[in-house]
């Protein structure tokens, strides 16, 4: 196999996400103006939030199903304490400390007593989702109103979303995390075996505490960011849209689903993807009903490209 | 030599999941109970029947997932496909006017999101749970697309005969469902395909070395899932004599939960079929009083999670005891 074959097939989703943009930017000039790429910038956050802490989970050989429900449960939280005390703080505080039970709850199921994780998180993403609508009736509000929402929805530095930078800085941390720190190798080791991760000393339940807590966190701040630009809470929010989003992204960015394989830039990029995919659909005016039935190609058609690749690295090896 | 090496330990099993069984008739009879005497109707004739049909496309999704969970897959698809293939059957209706391509266009669109399932996990060897949660969106847009959002109403009786029709009092899908669990009994117990899911399910690669051809059987066990689909939306069609293009929302969890209560494994390689009918009946009853007693929706859907949580630590819990 040739250099440029190589680098082709190792950062394919660069140069497919080029090369949607300039298909994009053909169909509709507007595509590529600024206004537009801010406001792409501004979509992705929440996304990039699921798939950040998603990409952890799947790393490690599991899933975790409640994100996308638990960002819309924790907006919730969120609204309560802040519509109840007006602190912006103390509804902060309230959304981190239910997120952070929530995941400790996945992941000691997972971890402690061995449960599968796609059933467990199942099921908590059916007790959040009823849990988000027990709290507020459906078809009330509460709105979030105040300088601190407005920065995490529109703030802007030097032209750049505010929340856009701040995610862009997650993924950096997340980076050194995962590359250079032992907390990331561990995830790695158990994904690729759990069996030889714990004959190597690695305490495993606890990392797979952490990582769910981590996903849960991500979802916690997930459901911040989407509350905020919208300016009010309600139940009935596609949380499920959100999730599926987010798997997207990190299986577009040629993470492994089986486990011990996947780099941060490539999730990025993948986000990159989903985020332009979703701008495009509503700028190019394609009917609602067909962006899930995208969605779900998307995710195949991925899912069978990681595949071939798959294949094609195996046989590149021997 | 083969078959005494992958089929489930009889005298042994049999017993543990006969006790099941018996807990679970005895479970039933006080849920049934207890909501006949909260609300008097519970136990008229008519009621059970209206119950009954209610969950017969629970039953007839469940008994797929069954054959699904046996080879230790999962299938979040089940609900949209229900959705999607009614949605071909009903446009195919509309357009030709004939009933039989209708039943026959809604089974082959079933059969179709069962096949990518089935290729995507028994030959590519993808996790089910992933591929399915793409299908689970892609089957849910395409029902969208077809229906554009809103529903179709039907009014050819040939359609709507199966899921709509009763005989004093009994539904027709009734019988159906109990047919269609004779037909799938034997297809699981005494056929070799039947072997070949246990075989699949137990252990994979000794499956394969024995050449029973796993990774084949488990794409027609997602294609049938896919069909039971499919005749879950003629029947869904029939029931409320209209296409919805949100029928079928959430049906894979009741499934899923509905069979785990049953007693099938989630690891795969052990459960009956037999299990899935109780399982579907107690968790059934639970939601359909839930539903008559006017339960808020959202508090349905936590309790449906904390059912499921406790059915699987219940199941876990049981299991490992005995093994240990």
């Amino acid at each position: 196999m040739t250099n440029t074959a190589r680098i082709f097939r190792e950062h394919n989703i660069v140069f497919v996400t080029i090369a949607l943009c300039i298909v994009f930017y053909m169909v509709s000039p507007r595509f590529l103006s600024v206004d537009n790429m801010s406001a792409i910038s501004r979509q992705i956050v929440p996304i990039g939030l699921i798939a950040l802490g998603q990409f952890f989970v799947v790393v490690s050989g599991n899933i975790d199903l409640s994100m996308g429900m638990g960002s819309v449960l924790f907006a919730i939280v969120l609204g309560v304490f802040f519509g109840l005390t007006g602190g912006v703080a103390v509804g902060i505080v309230a959304v981190i400390v239910c997120s952070l039970a929530l995941g400790f709850f996945n992941g000691v199921l997972v971890a402690k007593l061995k449960l599968p994780a796609f059933i467990v998180t199942l099921s908590t993403l059916f007790m959040a989702q009823g849990l988000s609508g027990l709290i507020i009736p459906r078809g009330q509000q509460i709105f979030l109103i105040g300088d601190f929402f407005r920065f995490v929805g529109a703030g802007k530095f030097m032209g750049l979303y505010w929340s856009f930078l701040f995610l862009i800085a997650l993924f950096a941390l997340a980076y050194v995390v995962y590359n250079h720190t032992r907390w990331g190798a561990y995830v790695v080791a158990i994904g690729n075996s759990e069996e030889n991760a714990k004959l190597a000393g690695i305490n495993v339940d606890r990392v797979k505490i952490g990582i769910f807590m981590f996903s849960a966190l991500c979802s916690g701040f997930a459901g911040l960011v989407l509350s905020s630009r919208m300016g009010f809470v309600q139940p009935g929010l596609d949380g499920n849209g959100l999730l599926l989003d987010g798997i997207a992204a990190i299986i577009i960015g040629g993470t492994l689903i089986l486990g011990g394989r996947g780099t941060i830039g490539g999730a990025f990029w993948g986000l990159l993807f989903i985020g332009i995919i979703n701008n495009a659909l509503n700028l190019l005016n394609v009917v609602d009903v067909w962006h899930q039935v995208f969605k779900g190609a998307v995710i195949l058609a991925a899912l069978a490209i990681n595949w071939m690749l798959w294949q094609s690295r195996q046989a590149d090896a021997h | 030599m083969s078959d005494a090496a992958v089929s489930p330990r009889r005298t042994f099993a049999l017993d543990g999941l006969m006790l099941r069984y018996a807990v679970l008739v005895g479970l039933i009879v006080i849920a049934s109970v207890g909501f006949s005497l909260a609300n008097s109707n519970f136990y008229s004739i008519t009621n059970v029947g209206i119950l009954l049909r209610s969950i017969s496309v629970l039953f007839l999704v469940s008994m797929g997932m069954t054959f699904i969970m046996l080879t230790g897959g999962i299938d979040l698809s089940v609900g949209s496909n229900v959705a999607f293939s009614g949605g071909v059957g009903v446009v195919a209706l509309t357009t030709t006017g004939s009933a039989t391509i209708g039943f026959i266009c809604a089974l082959l669109a079933g059969m179709a999101i069962g096949w990518v399932n089935g290729v995507f996990i028994g030959r590519l060897r993808l996790s089910a749970f992933m591929v399915t949660l793409a299908t689970f969106a892609l089957a849910r847009g395409l029902a969208l697309v077809i229906y554009d959002a809103d529903s179709i109403n039907v009014d050819n009786a040939a359609f709507l005969w199966l899921g709509g029709t009763s005989w004093n009092n009994l539904p027709v899908v009734i019988p159906f469902v109990a047919l269609m669990f004779i037909a799938l009994s034997v297809l699981l117990y005494r056929t070799t395909f039947g072997r070949n899911v246990y075989a699949a399910g137990s252990n994979f690669n000794t499956a394969f070395v024995l050449g029973r051809r796993p990774e084949r059987s488990v794409v027609w066990i997602y294609v049938l899932s896919g069909a039971l689909a499919g005749l879950s939306a003629i029947v869904t069609v029939g029931r409320v004599s209209s296409g919805q293009p949100w029928a079928g929302l959430f049906l894979e969890f009741d499934a899923i939960t509905a069979v785990i209560l049953g007693g099938t494994a989630l690891s795969g390689g052990r459960g009956r079929l037999l299990g899935t009918i109780l399982g579907v009946l107690l968790y059934g009853i639970i939601i359909n009083g839930l539903v008559l007693t006017g339960t808020n929706p959202y508090l349905q859907s936590l309790i449906k999670g904390m059912i499921l949580l406790g059915v699987v630590l219940l199941d876990t819990y049981t299991q490992r005891g005995k093994s240990v």
